[in-house]
């Protein structure tokens, strides 16, 4: 979803955290100008809201335990995966780094839904002292990966998946634009043979196999195993 | 959407609108990524976005920067190339309940003509926007729009492939707009959409590098709407043919500088990103100005606020 503040030149891009019937939540940190007008909203205040947008991580995927990596924010993005999945009969385990522990938010609530939660802190001030892609490393290999957070995390998970044989889903950040797939700026290389590769002509004979999608439209989450970058 | 009670019809050559406002090439895809979030049937017109001879990748990542009160882009006409759009991509935009342009880049003369005369054959489009202003692409893309021969060269090639209506999208990135302007006019050109974005860049200080991959990028938004006013105003007192005015346009009072500057319609690109109804708020505000003001037709609006330039000569044996 896309919330349009005040004085801005694009709207904020913002993950759908829980959503239940009627109502969706949002989880954010304030960082900056944005998110601080949004944190000074009040309960009867309105939001001009565009959404949803973009696809979702895919829970349909057959497996009997699968491994949900989120860094930082990207915790907000897990939350309906976890569900949907547990709601499989699948077993998760939550692999969730933070800068320190201050930062870490709803750790606990996961482990009530029924996830295994495995911590991790640049600082040590909780759980494991490190990346959360080492602690990810040591454990056993899940059969599905499910991953949100900063670009380098998620490039570390897609080649633990790889290094594994296992499929990793990776919903991506960028800087977005329209939001809707109308302006080609929040792109990311993709293998043209993907499913989620946008309409374009074959590669020529030596040309690129790679073809830029959108972030915003066709992902944010791709296959780790299509993502050319 | 309330009931409309003025005529905001306009004409941009022989392409009629019953809006004023059109979706800026590259900001609005091909409308059908927007049509779940605006009513389409409340816009004037869409212009697609540019397409090329040959498939184009685009440039590298990042592509965005945001900056105050705007945007840094850099997207490098990626676009599937004239035979696959032709093909796969051009038949779905028939159904759109407003007016679709179409958008021509290219690196030659001769790509320009082509593409522009393969696009016009077909229905689907009721005009043609020549983008020689696109600043992200390496060397030719914007040098077209900043030499006056070669606007006049490239507008008189396209001008021979078609009687649709032909816009030139002029670039800001010049000495002086008003000589390409002219230039355009006098080569055939229909209307003139003034302008494209201006040239930026941003420099992240702790990685010692440019935010952008490829290094500049064209600003759009609030941040450049007086430089695209001026320049409104400036084409308008040189040309006698219609101008569509476009830069930063987020609310009617927006809308209205570029009008009495002397644009014949709009175009809205960034503010879509913010709102999708801003386009649609925009003719809503825009009837009720007319209406306040006692204005028959949009006619009654244009240009009225261009009274000149005024030059120091002006004031000289004035010692009152």
């Amino acid at each position: 979803m896309a919330i349009p503040p005040s004085m801005q030149a694009a709207a904020t891009a913002l993950a759908v955290y829980e959503a239940e019937g009627k109502r969706a939540s949002i989880l954010f940190f304030v960082m900056g100008p944005r998110t601080r007008e949004l944190a000074r909203l009040q309960i009867g205040d309105a939001l001009s809201v565009t959404g949803p947008l973009g696809n979702g991580f895919d829970c349909s995927v057959p497996s009997h335990d699968a491994s949900i990596v989120a860094g930082g924010v990207g915790i907000a993005s897990v939350w309906l995966c976890a569900q949907r999945l547990l709601q499989r009969g699948i077993r998760v385990r939550l692999f969730y780094g933070a800068r320190t522990a201050a930062l870490l938010v709803d750790a606990r609530r996961f482990e009530q839904l029924g996830c295994e939660v495995i911590v991790a802190t640049d600082d040590g001030s909780a759980g494991m002292h490190g990346f959360v892609t080492a602690a990810l490393e040591r454990a056993v290999p899940p059969e599905t990966i499910y991953a949100c957070g900063p670009s380098p995390m998620l490039r570390a998970v897609g080649a633990i998946a790889s290094r594994w044989n296992v499929r990793a889903q990776l919903s991506l950040e960028e800087t977005f634009g329209c939001g809707v797939g109308g302006c080609w700026g929040c792109v990311v290389p993709l293998d043209r043979c993907s499913a989620q590769a946008p309409s374009f002509p074959p590669a020529a004979q030596g040309g690129s196999d790679v073809v830029f999608a959108r972030v915003c439209k066709e992902g944010p989450v791709f296959w780790s195993d299509e993502l050319r970058w | 959407m309330v009931n409309l009670q003025s005529d905001l019809s306009v004409a941009i050559g022989k392409l009629q609108l019953r809006y004023p406002t059109l979706m800026g090439s590259g900001c609005y895809g091909s409308g059908e990524e927007y049509a779940p979030f605006a009513d389409l049937s409340k816009i004037g017109a869409i212009v697609l976005k540019s397409v090329t001879r040959l498939p184009r990748l685009g440039n590298a990542t990042p592509r965005l920067v945001h900056t105050p009160a705007g945007m840094l882009n850099a997207i490098g006409l990626q676009n599937p190339g004239i035979d696959w759009y032709l093909e796969h991509d051009l038949h779905k935009y028939a159904s759109r309940p407003c007016a679709i342009v179409g958008s021509v880049a290219g690196f030659s003369i001769d790509d320009y003509a082509n593409v522009c005369g393969r696009l016009a054959q077909r229905d689907e489009i009721a005009a043609l926007e020549i983008n020689v202003s696109c600043p992200n692409v390496a060397s030719e893309g914007e040098t077209f729009g900043c030499d006056p021969d070669l606007t006049a060269r490239v507008v008189e090639a396209t001008r021979q492939t078609t009687d649709k209506t032909l816009i030139v999208k002029l670039s800001p990135n010049v000495t002086d707009i008003t000589k390409i302007a002219r230039q355009a006019e006098n080569s055939g050109a229909d209307a003139l959409a003034v302008i494209n974005t201006v040239r930026g860049m941003a420099i992240d200080v702790e990685a010692w590098r440019p935010r952008l991959g490829n290094v500049t990028g064209g600003l759009s938004g609030p941040a450049i709407r007086p430089i695209a006013v001026l320049a409104v105003y400036e084409v308008a007192r040189a040309v006698s043919i219609p101008i569509i005015g476009q830069g930063g346009i987020e609310n009617i009072t927006d809308a209205l500088e570029f009008f009495l500057a002397g644009a014949t319609a709009i175009s809205i690109g960034t503010a879509n990103f913010t709102d999708p109804r801003i386009p649609e708020r925009i003719v809503e505000e825009l009837d009720a100005y007319l209406l306040r003001r006692g204005l028959h037709s949009m006619r009654d609006l244009v240009g009225q606020a261009n009274v000149g330039i005024t030059t120091p000569d002006q004031y000289e044996g004035d010692e009152g």
